[in-house]
């Protein structure tokens, strides 16, 4: 009895917190996988490579698994002749999914462990008193089942942390708009170039300092007008 | 020729006559020294020897004389006697009964030379040569060997005016050995700037004799305002000609330096020739009307502007530049250009000059000031100043440009594409804030084939739309779900621990309770019935049994004796009431005590609490 009256605590519980996808869904939704690849499609063709680039890979971050995304993104790459990054296994293998799809995955994973865990506790203590089944906890002939569930728990979870880990850098990235910009020593106009960046390459970002953005690529840094870049996620 | 004169002198009788022209000279002047000897030789006849003085044979002469039939011959050997050092000399004489003579040499008699000495910092220096000649501004050397002209302005300057002047250093050829280095002022009233170090170099003939001339362009700036005397010096070695003045026309006939050197008729002297001092006066720049932004710039000075584009991008930084060229001081030419402006990013600016001659008065000072616009649309910028005193107006001039205008586009990242293709004709692609998803794509339904062969087409939309690039799982909102969801299990778990954790300490309390009971049990049955004996043999009985598990033993295993040391080593608050027990259950036992005035309450509370300290 007691411990169906848990179980009910813990699903109230729940329902409540699930109201924080609801809202989130309340908003207006501007952003769209198709939306993005037909428009980098455009700038592509308008021979603008930065701003292609740029939007294939924020569609990418909507629909990684598209395969169109990624044949146009290489195919403008290469003709603007930038370096392409090619993924590891390990990242292919966590990008199964978009990152809303993991993202509802990963939370029922954890639901799914909690309730488990949950499960596991109630029968331990039906099992104490004495009983089983009549005593409300879940019969021990199905413990087979909770353990399962933790495991498939544990799995989508993780799964979702390890997309987390490869998604991360990708919203510090940035793409190069303007041709030949030149990468100075110093976040001021007048600071000497430390090398040339071509248009369509995409860096990483670690600091913004009064209009300009201190980047990375391959192994080299520098500082880059915020007006010759543009973040993949826009702030 | 005449040291061999001298050597058959050396032998002949001493009727000498020595005499010294003249007897007072100046350092740089020589004397003439004439011995006359008569007869035809010199012999018996040694040169004298004096420090600081040089004595070198520079010609002999006989005469023959008939007088009434007799012939009467002298010989005169004459040398030049150069002094080294000024003071006062004392010649002996050439023969034991010729008498000494005494030449007294001036420190030196040209102009400048009392404020050479008067200087300090001159005073290891070189003498100045001795003055000569003074025209068209020229003054030579005693000897005419050199000279040093500076050519200034004929006006009044003001203070930080940059005066162009030529400094000339005249050498007669063959009579300078060296030039030991670049002219200098003399006072520190004035700085001398940019003086080249290879000077032009010209031919030309000065008052009738050939000159090398070394002309050195320059700027002169005065420090401060006042009427100050100016000069100019430079350090030269000369060849001191060795003949009286009168002879010189011998050098001047031999004209070439080797022959005149090959007969020793010149000596090697390091001097300091200066030019004529000239008097220039300076004026302090007027303080009335002076412009705010005045940078101490003098001279003559015109300016443009220009921008490195006359169309940029929000975010793209421009280049104004503001040219001034002209004539004056260009290291005190300067402007901060642009400051505040409204919609625009201005940084400091930076100079360069380029001089269009070789001492920097002439040229062209450009400014680049780096901006970056922060609106969209047609913009102005502001006029471009510059104020600079004119020394030939005697007034303060502010100079004006007015930069070329400017449109500004926006940022190229919020830019709309410019032609994109039919499909998205129209749409308003704003990659920094990204578009809708109806806006990038409003012709969806009809995908475009792409241009390139290799690119595939265009996708209908169908998906569903996200509000944010950033994945669910990393959006605060969504966050917090499974993080309350894992507070809520730990704050779960940890009541489920707790309270088992109580269950189990109340489930002890029960049985230690239960426990205490059953052995509290027949005591209070002889208590009711009122039977003392029973009560302490019962009390007896618990208390063993509870100390002996408390003390781990068996309970036959203790004895009396054990039991007070144990009770004592516990320090058992009951000890005391505990021994009473079994001595009181001894009595009623073997002694057949009676106990009716017992308070079974007080005993049982002793044992009761003795029994559950004991579970």
């Amino acid at each position: 009895m007691r411990a169906h009256r848990d179980t009910r605590i813990l699903l109230s519980v729940l329902a409540l917190l699930s109201l924080g996808p609801v809202v989130v869904h309340a908003a207006p939704a501007p952003y769209s996988a198709d939306g993005l690849y037909n428009l980098a499609n455009s700038y592509a063709r308008a021979g603008k490579p930065g701003l292609a680039v740029l939007n294939y890979e924020r569609a990418r971050l909507l629909a990684p698994t598209d395969p169109d995304i990624e044949a146009n993104l290489r195919q403008v790459q290469k003709s603007a002749k930038v370096p392409q990054a090619t993924p590891s296994a390990f990242e292919r293998a966590v990008t199964i999914a978009g990152p809303t799809t993991l993202s509802w995955t990963g939370l029922g994973g954890i639901l799914l462990l909690g309730a488990s865990l949950v499960a596991g506790t109630s029968a331990g203590r039906s099992a104490s008193a004495g009983g089983s089944a009549d005593a409300g906890g879940i019969p021990s002939r199905y413990r087979w089942l909770r353990r399962a569930s933790a495991v498939l728990g544990l799995a989508l979870s993780g799964l979702t942390v390890c997309n987390a880990v490869v998604v991360w850098p990708q919203l510090h990235q940035a793409v190069i708009l303007t041709p030949a910009t030149p990468v100075r020593v110093a976040p001021v106009p007048m600071g000497d170039p430390l090398f040339v960046l071509p248009e369509a390459e995409t860096v990483t970002m670690t600091a913004e300092h009064e209009g300009f953005v201190l980047i990375h690529s391959h192994g080299r840094s520098g500082w880059v007008a915020a007006a010759n870049i543009a973040p993949v996620v826009p702030h | 020729m005449g040291l061999c004169a001298v050597a058959r002198a050396v032998a002949a009788p001493p009727p000498v006559n020595v005499t010294l022209e003249p007897r007072q000279i100046s350092l740089g002047e020589t004397a003439q020294l004439t011995i006359t000897s008569e007869g035809m030789g010199m012999d018996g006849i040694t040169l004298p020897q004096v420090a600081g003085l040089e004595f070198r044979v520079v010609g002999q002469s006989r005469r023959v004389e008939i007088i009434n039939g007799a012939t009467l011959a002298t010989t005169s050997v004459i040398l030049r006697v150069t002094p080294e050092t000024a003071g006062i000399f004392t010649i002996p004489g050439m023969t034991p009964n010729s008498q000494p003579l005494v030449l007294r040499v001036n420190p030196d008699n040209g102009s400048g030379s009392a404020s050479q000495y008067n200087n300090p910092n001159l005073a290891n220096r070189p003498p100045l040569a001795a003055g000569g000649s003074s025209t068209n501004g020229i003054r030579m050397t005693a000897d005419g060997a050199a000279f040093v002209r500076m050519n200034l302005p004929k006006r009044d300057v003001y203070v930080g005016e940059s005066i162009p002047v030529d400094i000339e250093v005249g050498m007669r050829a063959g009579f300078v050995q060296s030039l030991n280095g670049l002219p200098t002022l003399t006072g520190n009233d004035f700085t001398l700037n940019n003086l080249s170090r290879k000077p032009e170099r010209v031919e030309k003939l000065v008052d009738g004799k050939p000159f090398t001339v070394l002309t050195w362009h320059s700027v002169l700036a005065p420090v401060k305002p006042g009427t100050f005397t100016l000069s100019v010096q430079s350090p030269l070695t000369i060849r001191v000609r060795t003949r009286p003045a009168r002879d010189s026309l011998i050098d001047d006939l031999l004209g070439d330096p080797f022959m005149q050197n090959f007969f020793g008729a010149t000596v090697a002297k390091d001097v300091t020739v200066s030019s004529p001092p000239e008097d220039l006066k300076v004026l302090a720049l007027p303080t009335e009307g002076r412009p705010t932004d005045f940078s101490g710039a003098v001279g003559s000075f015109k300016i443009a502007s220009d921008l490195s584009a006359t169309t940029a991008a929000v975010g793209d930084p421009l280049t104004l530049r503001l040219h001034v060229t002209g004539t004056g001081n260009f290291d005190r030419v300067d402007t901060p250009m642009l400051e505040h402006v409204e919609q625009w990013k201005t940084y400091p600016p930076k100079s360069s000059f380029k001089e269009s001659d070789a001492i920097g008065v002439k040229g062209e000072k450009t400014f680049e000031q780096p901006l970056i616009a922060s609106h969209p649309g047609p913009q102005t910028l502001p006029d471009l100043t510059f104020s600079y005193f004119d020394p030939e107006t005697r007034r303060y001039e502010t100079a004006r440009t007015a930069p070329p205008p400017v449109t500004i586009a926006p940022a190229l990242a919020d830019a709309t594409p410019g032609a994109p293709s039919s499909a998205t004709a129209g749409a308003s692609a704003t990659p920094g804030s990204l578009t809708t998803a109806g806006a990038a794509r409003p012709t969806a339904a009809v995908p475009a084939e792409p241009s390139s062969p290799e690119m595939r087409p265009d996708h209908a939309i169908t998906a569903g739309a996200a509000t944010s690039l950033v994945p669910l799982y990393l959006r605060p909102t969504f966050l917090a779900v499974p993080l309350l969801a894992l507070a809520f299990a730990g704050g779960w778990f940890g009541m489920r621990h707790r309270g088992a954790s109580l269950g189990i300490s109340r489930g002890r309390n029960r049985r230690s309770e239960a426990s205490a009971n059953r052995l509290l049990q027949p005591m209070r049955a002889a208590a009711r019935a009122g039977d003392a004996a029973a009560f302490f043999t019962a009390a007896c009985i618990a208390l063993r049994e509870a100390l002996a598990a408390r003390w781990q033993l068996a309970p036959e295993q203790l004895t009396a004796d054990d039991l007070a040391a144990r009770l004592a080593a516990d320090a058992n608050p009951d000890a005391a009431g505990v021994l009473e027990i079994f001595a009181l259950a001894d009595e009623a036992k073997y002694a057949g005590r009676d106990l009716k005035s017992i308070d079974y309450e007080r005993w049982t509370q002793v044992v009761r609490s003795q029994l559950l300290e004991a579970t």
